[in-house]
C-alpha cells in the first residue's frame, strides 16, 4: 500500500531571498530520485507539505510552474519552528517533500479566458507559478489577456523582483505593482491597497475569470470590487489557507464547513464560499 | 440547604432587579445523578424569573465556578466588561481572590454571595459503594441523607457525611469571608488540612512512591481537563504547547505525560486553593491530590504563606526574603 | 449465518484457538477502569461493564503512532504495523463507530488510504457483545445504532446467564467460528428466544431523542446567539474528542534527540484546542469556545452527513458521563433541534 504520509527525498539547490525584511526566502528544491521526479505531476494551484525531519511538516503553495521542469520552488515565510529551520538551512541540506495536494486552480474553465490575476504580500507564490504557466510558449496562446495585480506593504516586500521585471517588459501580460506606503524615492509603481488599485485598473470582467490570493482581509474588500466589476460569483477564484496537518483530508483541522482546504482546496469559487462558514 | 438555595435566589433576583449584574453564575440540576453543573443567567430586558428558578444549592455544587470568570474580563476594546454574581464556597472564594491578585478579574466587577460550604459530595465514592451498578437517581434529605436509587430499582440510603470528598473533610476554610453577601448558615467544621496524608506519604521508599507517581500518570490520556478546570490555570499560551523551543512532546509517552503534570503544579506553587478540581474534572480518574497538597504543605512551611485570602500580599514566588529557606541548595 | 453456545468459562480458550498468530484483545479492568487489553488468560477478562471508558478506537487508531523514524535529515524507516488482532467484547455502538473511521481513513474516493489504521483493521476480527442494560446517557437507537446492532462486527455475541451465544455476521465472523467449530455447541431455540428477548428489552428501554431534521436544522441556525448560551460551561479541555468512538482529527509532530535521531508521530488531537486551528500569522479562524464547541458538534451531525452519509455520533453517552461540567450533548442537540 502507498504512504501518503511518508515524503519524497529531495535538496535544497539554492535559497534565495526575496524581501528586504530577509524573512521571505525561495527554496529551489530537487528531486534525490529520478522516479520521484516523474511521480511527482501538479499545476498550479496545488500545494506540498515540506519536511525537516526532527522540526516537522508545514504546507506551502508551489511557486514553480510545472514547465520549470526538474526542480519546485517553494517561499517560505520565517514565522515557525519548521520555516526557522528551514531559513536557517544552507544548500545542499537533504528535507522532504510530500505531494503534490490539492486541487488546481480550474485550468479547463480558464482556457479561452481572459485572466484577471488579484494578489497581496506572501500570497504570491502559487500565481507566480499561474502567471509563469500561462506565459510560457505552449502556453500563451490559450488564454485571452493577463491582467495582474499585485501588492505588498512597500517595495521592498514585493517576491520575485527579477520575474516582475521581465514581466513588465512583457506585452504577453499586463502588471501592475503597488505598495500600500509611499516610498520616499525610486518607485515607480502605484500606491494604494489592492482592492482600491484593481478599481482604477478596472479590468473588464467580459469572458474573464479572476484568480484572488492573499491575505483574508484583502480577500474580503478584493470580492466587492470584482462583484462591481460585473464578475460572476463563479468565475472569481480564490485560494485558501488554514493550518494543516496531514494533507489528505483526515486529520480534520483545515475544514470550511464540510469541506476540507487540504483535499477540497486550496482553490474555491466565490460562489462555493459564500455558502460556507467563514472559518478561515 | 434548601433555605440556602432560597437565599441565593433571592440575593440573584435583586441584583439582577438593581441592575448590578449583568450575568449571573451559579449551579442548576446536572442531567445525571450527583451532579449540579455550572449554571450562567444573563440579563434581558425582564427579570429573568423563570431561570433563577432554576438556581440551586445541594451537596452536588463541586464545580469551581471562579474558573469561568478569567475569559469574561480578556481585554477586548469593542466590549465593555461585564459584571458578574457568583455563588461562592471557600473554595471558589479563594480562587477568586487569587485571580484578582492576579490581574486576571475585576475585583469592582464581581458581586461575591458567600455560601458556608457543608462540603460536597464525591461521586466516586458513591459510585464505588454500588461497584458498576448504575446510579439513576439521586437525591438529599435535610437530615444529612442521600437517597440513592440504582439500576435495578432499588432504593438505597447513605450517609452524606460518609461520602465527602477528601478535599472538603480536610478542608481548612469552608467559611467565605469579605463577600458581598453572605449566605446565612453553619459552614462544617474546618478540617486539618490533610499534611499528615502528606507525611505519611513522604515517609515511604522512594521506589514506593515513584510507582505510585507512575501508576497515576500512566492513566492520563492528555486531554487537558485538569488544566482547564482549574481557575488559577489561566496561561494564554500554556508551557505544554509551546512549539518554538519544545518543552515536551504531545504524546502519552510517560515521561512526557510526568513532565506536564509536575510542571503544572509546580506553577500553581502559592497559587493553589486545594480545590481539587483538577482531580475531579480527569475522566481517567488521574489522582493528582497527592502531588497539589504536597505544593500547598511546602509554600505554607517554607514560606508561610496560605494562598487565596489577600489580593495586597506578595506571593512568594514573584519575591525573594532573606530568611527564604534555602535547603533546596544544601539539602537538596 | 453461523450460531454457537459456549460457556463463559472457556472464553479464553476459545478466543486463542481461533487467533492463531492474532493477538487477543478483551475488556479487563485496569488501573483506569474498563479498557481493551491484550491478554493472556482467562481470568483477565471482565464481562460486568456497561461499557470501556475509553473507546475501542485506540486499537485501531492509537493515541500515539509512530510513522517514521530518520537519522539527522534522512528518513530511516516506515513503520506499518503487523499484527493481527481478534477483539472481543467491544459494544454494538463502538462497533458501528468502526465502520464510520473506515470510511475516513480508507477514503471512498480512494486518493489517499491511512496504512496504520488500515492495516491493523484489514487483519482484525471484531467480536461485539450485545448490550443487556443500556446506560440511562446511552442514546445508540437515535443516531441509527441498536443494543444488538450488527453493523461493524463480525461476530454478535448475547451474554446468557452462564452461557454465551454467538452469531457470526460476516464471512470473516464465519471463518472465525468455523476454525474453532469443535469448541462450540449447536444453539438450541431457547437460547435464540432469550437473546432476542433480551435484545428487544435493551431496546425498549432506551430513551428517545428525537433528531429529525437535525442536520437542516443546524445548518440553518450556524449563526444563531444560542450557540453562545449553550456553549457557555464548557472548559475547553478535550475530554469529549478523546474518549468518542468516531473523533478522529490528530496532529503529526516529530521528537528528535540531540543526535538527531527521532521518529515523527502521529498523535490524538482535539477541536477544543485554539492551537488546533491556529495559524502561523497568529490568526485562528476559531477564535472562542463557541466556535470550537460548534465544530465540534457540525462536524458530527452534518459535515460527516455530507461527506460520508453519516452522523458520526454513535449514541456511546461517554461525553455526557465524563464531561467535568456536564455539559451533555442530548440537551444541546435537542435545543438546536427546537431552534
Amino acid at each position: 500500500m502507498e504512504n501518503p504520509y511518508i515524503p519524497y527525498p529531495v535538496s535544497i539547490d539554492a535559497i534565495t531571498i526575496e524581501n528586504d525584511a530577509k524573512d521571505l526566502k525561495t527554496f529551489k528544491l530537487t528531486f534525490d530520485r529520478e522516479e520521484d521526479l516523474k511521480a511527482f505531476t501538479y499545476m498550479p494551484g496545488q500545494f506540498a507539505e515540506m519536511s525537516v525531519f526532527g522540526k516537522g511538516e508545514s504546507p506551502f503553495g508551489i511557486a514553480s510552474s510545472p514547465t520549470e521542469e526538474g526542480y519546485l520552488l517553494f517561499t517560505v515565510k520565517r514565522t515557525g519552528t519548521v520555516t526557522k529551520e528551514l531559513h536557517n538551512s544552507e544548500p545542499g541540506r537533504k528535507i522532504g517533500v510530500r505531494g503534490p495536494l490539492g486541487n488546481t486552480f480550474p485550468w479547463d474553465r480558464m482556457v479561452g479566458k481572459n485572466i484577471v490575476i488579484v494578489s497581496g504580500g506572501f500570497a504570491f507564490t502559487t500565481l507566480r507559478s499561474a502567471i509563469t504557466y500561462m506565459l510560457c510558449k505552449e502556453q500563451r496562446s490559450k488564454f485571452g489577456s493577463i491582467t495582474t495585480v499585485y501588492g505588498a506593504r512597500d517595495p521592498g516586500e514585493l517576491m520575485y523582483k527579477d520575474i516582475l521585471k521581465s514581466w513588465e517588459a512583457n506585452t504577453n501580460i499586463d502588471l501592475t505593482l503597488t505598495v500600500d506606503r509611499a516610498p520616499d524615492n525610486g518607485w515607480h509603481g502605484r500606491v494604494g491597497l489592492v482592492p482600491n488599485v484593481l478599481k482604477e485598473v478596472n479590468p473588464s470582467s467580459e469572458n474573464s475569470i479572476a484568480l484572488v490570493c492573499g491575505p483574508p482581509i484583502m480577500i474580503r474588500f478584493t470580492i466587492p470590487v470584482l462583484l462591481e466589476l460585473g464578475f460572476n460569483k463563479d468565475d472569481i477564484i480564490i485560494s485558501l489557507e488554514n493550518r494543516m496537518k496531514c494533507g489528505i483530508g483526515k486529520c480534520g483541522r483545515c475544514n470550511v464547513g464540510s469541506k476540507y482546504v487540504c483535499i477540497d482546496g486550496p482553490v474555491f469559487t466565490y460562489a462555493e464560499l459564500e455558502h460556507l462558514p467563514a472559518e478561515y | 440547604m434548601e433555605s440556602m438555595e432560597k437565599k441565593i435566589r433571592e440575593i440573584a433576583r435583586e441584583i439582577f432587579i438593581n441592575q448590578k449584574i449583568d450575568f449571573f453564575l451559579g449551579y442548576e440540576e446536572g442531567s445525571v445523578p450527583l451532579k449540579s453543573r455550572p449554571f450562567f443567567i444573563q440579563a434581558k430586558e425582564k427579570t429573568p424569573d423563570g431561570l433563577i428558578n432554576r438556581l440551586v444549592w445541594n451537596s452536588f455544587c463541586s464545580n469551581n465556578l471562579a474558573v469561568f470568570l478569567p475569559k469574561f474580563f480578556e481585554h477586548d476594546p469593542r466590549k465593555k466588561p461585564p459584571r458578574i454574581g457568583i455563588s461562592v464556597k471557600g473554595c471558589d472564594l479563594r480562587s477568586i481572590v487569587a485571580l484578582i491578585k492576579e490581574k486576571q478579574v475585576p475585583r469592582e466587577n464581581i458581586v461575591l454571595i458567600g455560601v458556608p460550604c457543608l462540603g460536597m459530595i464525591d461521586k466516586t465514592k458513591v459510585e464505588a459503594n454500588f461497584q458498576g451498578l448504575e446510579i439513576i437517581g439521586s437525591e438529599e434529605t435535610p437530615e444529612g441523607v442521600l437517597n440513592i436509587t440504582t439500576k435495578d430499582g432499588k432504593k438505597h440510603h447513605l450517609k452524606r457525611e460518609e461520602f465527602l470528598q477528601e478535599a472538603c473533610i480536610e478542608c481548612r476554610f469552608p467559611m467565605t469571608e469579605g463577600t458581598d453577601y453572605l449566605i446565612e448558615g453553619k459552614a462544617r467544621d474546618p478540617g486539618d488540612g490533610g499534611y499528615a496524608r502528606i507525611k505519611a506519604f513522604e515517609d515511604k521508599p522512594p521506589e514506593e512512591r515513584w510507582e505510585y507517581f507512575k501508576r497515576e500518570i500512566s492513566k492520563c490520556i492528555r486531554c487537558n481537563a485538569c488544566r482547564q478546570a482549574c481557575p488559577t490555570c489561566w496561561c494564554k499560551e500554556c508551557f505544554a504547547e509551546q512549539t518554538d523551543l519544545r518543552w515536551i512532546g504531545a504524546s502519552i509517552d510517560l515521561s512526557d505525560t510526568m513532565i506536564f503534570h509536575l510542571i503544572r503544579i509546580f506553577h500553581q506553587a502559592g497559587r493553589c486553593v486545594e480545590c481539587d478540581a483538577c482531580y475531579r474534572a480527569c475522566p481517567m480518574g488521574v489522582d493528582l491530590r497527592m502531588f497539589t497538597k504536597k505544593i500547598v504543605q511546602d509554600v505554607d512551611e517554607l514560606f508561610s504563606y496560605v494562598p487565596g485570602f489577600s489580593t495586597e500580599d506578595t506571593p512568594p514566588m514573584s519575591t525573594f526574603r532573606e530568611e527564604d529557606s534555602d535547603n533546596f541548595i544544601s539539602e537538596p | 449465518m453461523a450460531q454457537g453456545v459456549i460457556k463463559k468459562e472457556d472464553l479464553y480458550r476459545l478466543l486463542s484457538t481461533a487467533a492463531g498468530k492474532k493477538k487477543v484483545y478483551a475488556p479487563i479492568d485496569g488501573v483506569g477502569g474498563i479498557e481493551f487489553a491484550e491478554i493472556h488468560e482467562q481470568k483477565e477478562i471482565t464481562l460486568d461493564y456497561s461499557n470501556s471508558k475509553l473507546s475501542p478506537k485506540s486499537i485501531f487508531f492509537p493515541q500515539r503512532e509512530v510513522l517514521c523514524t530518520f537519522a539527522d535529515d534522512a528518513l530511516e524507516e516506515v513503520q506499518t504495523p503487523k499484527e493481527a488482532l481478534i477483539v472481543f467484547g467491544i459494544r454494538p455502538c463502538d462497533a458501528l463507530s468502526l465502520t464510520y473511521l473506515d470510511k475516513v481513513f480508507s477514503d471512498s474516493a480512494g486518493r489517499f488510504k491511512d496504512p496504520y489504521y488500515l492495516k491493523r483493521r484489514e487483519n482484525a476480527v471484531i467480536i461485539s457483545l450485545a448490550c443487556k442494560e443500556p446506560r440511562a446517557t446511552c442514546f445508540c437507537t437515535s443516531v441509527g445504532g441498536s443494543p444488538s446492532g450488527k453493523e461493524g462486527a463480525d461476530i454478535l455475541v448475547y451474554e446468557l446467564a452462564d452461557k454465551l451465544l454467538f452469531e457470526s455476521c460476516s464471512d470473516r465472523g464465519q471463518d472465525f467460528m468455523k476454525t474453532a467449530s469443535v469448541l462450540f455447541k449447536q444453539a438450541e431455540e431457547d437460547h435464540k428466544t432469550a437473546a432476542k428477548e433480551q435484545a428487544e428489552k435493551a431496546k425498549d428501554g432506551m430513551p428517545v431523542l428525537n433528531l429529525n431534521g437535525l442536520k437542516e436544522r443546524v445548518d440553518k441556525v450556524f449563526e444563531d446567539p444560542l450557540w453562545d448560551e449553550i456553549t457557555r460551561n464548557c472548559l475547553g479541555c478535550g475530554a469529549c474528542t478523546y474518549l468518542c468512538p468516531t473523533c478522529h482529527c490528530f496532529d503529526i509532530t516529530d521528537e528528535e534527540n540531540r543526535k538527531g535521531e527521532g521518529y515523527r508521530i502521529r498523535t490524538w488531537d482535539s477541536c477544543q484546542y485554539p492551537l488546533f486551528t491556529l495559524h502561523a500569522s497568529g490568526h485562528n479562524p476559531r477564535v472562542n469556545k463557541k466556535q470550537r464547541m460548534r465544530q465540534r458538534i457540525m462536524h458530527k451531525y452534518s459535515y460527516t452527513v455530507d461527506n460520508y452519509g453519516d452522523i458520526f455520533c454513535v449514541g456511546c453517552g461517554r461525553c455526557i458521563l465524563y464531561c467535568p461540567v456536564n455539559l451533555d450533548i442530548r440537551d444541546m442537540l435537542n435545543t438546536l433541534n427546537k431552534l
